[in-house]
């Protein structure tokens, strides 16, 4: 495949990237390229060893890595190029990308389309601002998780973790089974951050300590962690001095915070959602850029890589209509967060055809009503800002819209007790 | 006299909270709640027979790859992950291994297989 | 090395001590640095704001003030030695906010007494003109003091640089040694340190915040310092748009400036003012990054909290406020003839050209023979820096070495070939690849390249993964193999 053919280019090789190339093959995009950082395709999910993936996908429970070969394999099949050690340095608003890469050299070309799939980083200690001293010994979960499931290390014998998000929990039970003795998973809100099932399977499984409303407040130690302060937060999420304790360790992950990873679509001149932090997309996941589409956690982060690989084939058939010559969706209908949603995705759909729409509350509440403009409605028993939404709207309910309308507000309301 | 149990199903990440109704005759006589078919099996074992899937990695000998990852061909009660892991942990697996091949029979006296979940080909 | 016997030794491997060391490897002079650390510029070098030149030198420069002439001698040494290491030196120049009429008066007298002592590089800006060069400013800043000449550096880069040209030059140049005595004789000094004994005629002391105690083990301490503090927070590089030159304003107290700086890197510095603190105490807290932020947003206001990726406290030793702001300490010792005391406080990277100097004429005062070193080298090739090159250039350098290929540091692209490089010029620990090619100091605080630049240490020092430090001593960051703890390892 010559470079300056290529239709469709995604940007990343994990879970996201490959369904989308897949499918832009599917749909019949001729040469679908993807340019992958690390040393092979399938991203994260060679290290997330444990299972849960692709139940809704394929009806079964895998592993991470069983997952991500499924698709690994279904992408030769389809004949889609996968370029590894491949870092994509630039991308002009005109679509040019730059990229090196160790086996094919310095790379300028400009794809008919791109698929943005670069998924998301970690909040590091210094964007958390942990107070104390620097020493070795702090990690973030995800390339703690790197260390212990893939390069064979693991970073200490007495772990702190602070947020329950899933790495973080996760992370937990693959330390105490690896013989390290997680001391405390320190979360600041009154509920996890991750989804209910690793509370069970990892915490309350192990008898691990789940401090909630409480926050670390001070990091010990010159050369390697020594210990850690923690104490508990009070309505406005505060430290209360007189409840600081000092918990030792010799490890502390950090699993507070992952945020998508667009500092190539910053480069490209997308515009980007603030509360999501990914691009603004439409229902075929095309960004403000015509021709460059995105999907997949660099849009908003997903708790089941389930939805990452629906919601990128999306984008991968889109940019290859794109490539092949078609129209996007027409028209823009707004889609705005009411009360206690955090957002929408896609922010902006065209109400002719049916659209699934991924949702975020801002707080935890039982017994509401989510209401889709005058479209539809649904009663949930529970929501959690932890546990994305996924609402599908049928074109004969879309047909209830207006003649003309610009903005559909989705809100989750209190449902009346009677 | 009819009880009620409250279990949190882990079949998948969405964790339901399913109801399952207990007839006085100590059988389960119906379960609310779940959102796919898979969570009616899943709650019934837990309640039941609390088991879970094991995913580790093992060391490997002969191969630039430090580890191989595993899994439990199907799940082992709960009380046995931690001596299923210690098992795990003496094993040393030698190339080629696909993802699907038996790496140990019969985990920790517990009759499961534990299989790599990815391949060490070299 | 247990028993060394040299001419000089010089004490620390700062910007001061390394500064010195290739001063004198101009001259036939058998010269040993040793540095504590593992690599060089990790005390007070490291945690500043890479400012050359600061304005307050400027404004309130005197010749019969020590430290001001030494930064006023610096000034024209600064760029030319930044060229000839292949370090980064960016005059983004300066803007000294006022808010008032008062404020501008005050400027405004100040400009005129540097100007009648020979500083002719300011501007008075009103308000217009100072939106022009900054359109982000603070609305309530009604003009600025402009100096152009400002420039910014890598004080760390610098420091490497100098260590290396110093031993290129003939220099014995050894880090992980820690004095711990030292003994004065007719002929000389006894020195016993961490890895053995030296012996030699003469000692620079540019211990840094260690000076007073290394002075105080020969009863060369005639002088005192106090350990201050400050606060710097690191800005993402998205935001680097909102200001291009160094700005600060300052209240009535030196000091106690608010200040926002570029970086040559393409980040913004916002720091806090300098305090009194307890010796070594470096750790950070939230009340510092408030504070930072606070006077920060005071010069421009649109940063935020969320735009903080990391965050250090910075120590230097600094003379008492009474004894003169000007003042440093860069003498022989009154009380221990051929001991050289040298201590400047800030800002010590601005200053280190000409105290170089000044040290080596010094050691010239109290016996030490000056023959000029005819194979003396100034010029030290840089590692290369993937990222400013051009394509062209990019891509004949991954087909020669497909190591430039292979991007590792995402968020600075930071290649492989880099990383061996720095690991070939001397760096043993992720600190080290950090500071010499900025691995790990990008938005995501290396999270995705620890991995690799820990494997790829490994490798290239031919030592195992799991050896490898953050910054040597016992910061290792693995400190158990697979199954160690579980059981099942021979």
């Amino acid at each position: 495949m010559k470079l300056q053919d290529v239709d469709v280019a995604v940007i990343g090789g994990g879970p996201a990237g490959i369904a989308a190339a897949i499918k832009a093959r599917e749909t019949g995009a001729q040469n679908v390229v993807i340019l992958e950082r690390a040393e092979k395709m399938g991203g994260l999910l060679y290290q997330c060893i444990h299972n849960g993936f692709g139940l809704f996908y394929f009806n079964e429970d895998l592993t991470g890595p069983e997952y991500a070969h499924r698709f690994v394999e279904k992408a030769m099949d389809t004949g889609v190029k996968g370029l590894p050690e491949t870092m994509v340095t630039g991308i002009s608003p005109e679509r040019q990308i730059t990229a090196a890469s160790k086996g094919e050299g310095y790379l300028t070309f400009r794809p008919a389309s791109i698929v943005l799939a670069m998924g998301c980083r970690e909040k590091s200690r210094g964007a958390l601002g942990i107070p104390g001293t620097r020493p070795a010994g702090i990690f973030t979960a995800g390339t703690a998780q790197r260390f212990v499931n893939v390069e064979g290390f693991i970073p200490g014998k007495r772990i702190v973790i602070l947020g329950s998000g899933d790495i973080g929990m996760i992370m937990a039970r693959r330390l105490t089974l690896e013989g390290a003795e997680v001391a405390a998973v320190v979360e600041i809100l009154p509920y996890i951050g991750g989804l209910i099932r690793n509370e069970v399977q990892c915490l309350h499984d192990f008898d691990i300590p789940l401090l909630l409303e409480h926050t670390i407040t001070r990091i010990h130690g010159e050369q390697r962690i020594e210990a850690v302060t923690v104490a508990r937060v009070d309505d406005g999420k505060r430290p209360i001095a007189s409840t600081e304790r000092r918990i030792e360790c010799d490890t502390l992950l950090l699993s507070a915070g992952l945020i998508p990873e667009n500092e190539l679509s910053l480069m490209a001149g997308v515009k980007l959602d603030t509360v999501t932090g990914g691009p603004t997309v439409d229902e075929t996941r095309q960004t403000s850029i015509s021709g460059i589409f995105a999907g997949g956690n660099v849009v908003h982060v997903h708790d089941l890589v389930d939805n990452v690989s629906w919601e990128s084939e999306l984008a991968g058939e889109s940019a290859a209509r794109f490539a092949m010559g078609g129209k996007g969706a027409q028209g823009k209908i707004q889609l705005k967060a009411g009360r206690n949603i955090r957002y929408i995705v896609p922010q902006t759909i065209s109400g002719q055809n049916k659209v699934t729409l991924y949702m975020r509350v801002n707080d935890l509440e039982e017994g509401v009503r989510l209401k889709i403009g005058n479209i539809m409605s649904k009663g949930l028993r529970v929501v959690k800002p932890s546990e994305m939404l996924k609402v599908e709207l049928t074109p004969e309910q879309l047909e209830k819209l207006k003649e003309g309308t610009s903005e559909i507000t989705v809100d989750c309301e209190r449902r009346e007790r009677k | 006299m009819a009880t009620k149990e409250k279990l949190i199903c882990v079949g998948c990440p969405m964790g339901c909270l399913v109801t399952l109704t207990i007839s006085s005759n100590k059988e389960v006589a119906g379960i609310t709640g779940n959102k796919c078919k898979q969570g009616e099996k899943y709650v019934l074992e837990e309640y039941l027979h609390p088991v879970r899937t094991l995913t580790a990695t093992v060391l490997t000998q002969g191969s630039l790859q430090p580890l191989l990852s595993v899994k439990t061909t199907r799940p082992i009660p709960k009380t046995k992950s931690l001596p299923g892991a210690i098992a795990l942990a003496g094993l040393k697996v030698r190339p080629p291994v696909k993802a699907g091949d038996v790496v140990i029979s019969n985990l920790a006296g517990t009759g499961v297989d534990v299989v790599a979940t990815g391949n060490l080909l070299s | 090395m247990s028993e060394l016997k040299t001419e000089v030794l010089i004490i620390g491997g700062g910007v001061l001590g390394t500064a010195v060391a290739r001063e004198l490897s101009r001259y036939k002079v058998d010269a040993t640095l040793i540095e504590k650390e593992v690599d060089f510029g990790w005390g007070s070098t490291k945690a500043n704001m890479c400012i050359v030149c600061q304005g307050a030198d400027h404004l309130e420069f005197r010749k019969e003030y020590h430290r001001s002439r030494l930064v006023w001698e610096s000034m024209p040494l600064m760029e030319p030695m930044c060229q000839e290491l292949e370090v980064p030196f960016n005059r983004v120049g300066e803007l000294a906010l006022f808010f008032n009429n008062s404020g501008k008066e005050k400027y405004e007298k100040m400009m005129a007494r540097a100007e009648s002592r020979g500083i002719t590089t300011h501007q008075l800006l009103d308000r217009d003109s100072l939106r022009r060069l900054e359109p982000n400013i603070a609305r309530e800043a009604t003009g600025a003091l402009y100096d152009p000449s400002i420039a910014i550096t890598d004080p760390v880069r610098l420091t490497i640089a100098l260590a290396g040209n110093a031993r290129q030059n003939g220099v014995n140049v050894i880090t992980g040694t820690e004095v711990q005595d030292i003994k004065a004789g007719a002929g000389g000094f006894e020195v016993k340190t961490s890895q053995g004994n030296i012996s030699c005629e003469f000692v620079v002391n540019a211990a840094g915040m260690a000076v007073d105690k290394v002075a105080a083990l020969v009863n060369a301490d005639d002088f005192i310092v106090f350990p201050i503090r400050g606060y710097v927070a690191i800005l993402d590089k998205k935001v680097s748009d909102l200001v291009s030159h160094e700005v600060h304003a300052r209240p009535e107290a030196p000091g106690e400036s608010n200040i926002i700086t570029p970086t040559v890197y393409g980040n913004l510095f916002i720091g806090t003012p300098m305090k009194l603190a307890r010796r070594g105490d470096d750790a950070t807290n939230r009340e510092m990054a408030v504070v930072a932020l606070r006077n920060a947003r005071r010069l421009i206001p649109d940063i935020s909290e969320k735009d903080i990726i990391n965050s250090f406290a910075g120590f230097l030793m600094f003379r008492n406020w009474e004894l003169g702001w000007h003042e440093c300490v860069v003498n022989t010792s009154s009380t221990v003839p051929r001991f050289v005391n040298v201590s400047i406080g800030f800002p010590g990277v601005s200053a280190a050209p000409a105290t170089a100097r000044e040290v080596v004429k010094l050691l010239s005062r109290e016996g030490l023979e000056l023959r000029e070193n005819p194979g003396f080298n100034p010029y030290r090739k840089a590692i290369t820096d993937f990222t400013n090159l051009t394509d062209e250039e990019k891509r004949k350098l991954i087909a020669s070495d497909s190591r430039y290929g292979h991007v590792v540091c995402r968020c600075e692209t930071v290649t492989e070939g880099e990383i061996v490089e720095a690991i070939k010029q001397g760096a043993a620990t992720l600190d080290g690849v950090k500071f010499r090619t900025r691995a790990g100091m990008g938005r995501c605080q290396s999270g995705f390249c620890s991995s690799r630049v820990t494997g790829i240490l490994a490798r290239e020092l031919g030592i195992p993964e799991e050896e490898i430090t953050k910054k040597g001593g016992e910061s290792r960051q693995l400190l158990y193999k697979s199954k160690e703890l579980i059981g099942g390892r021979e």
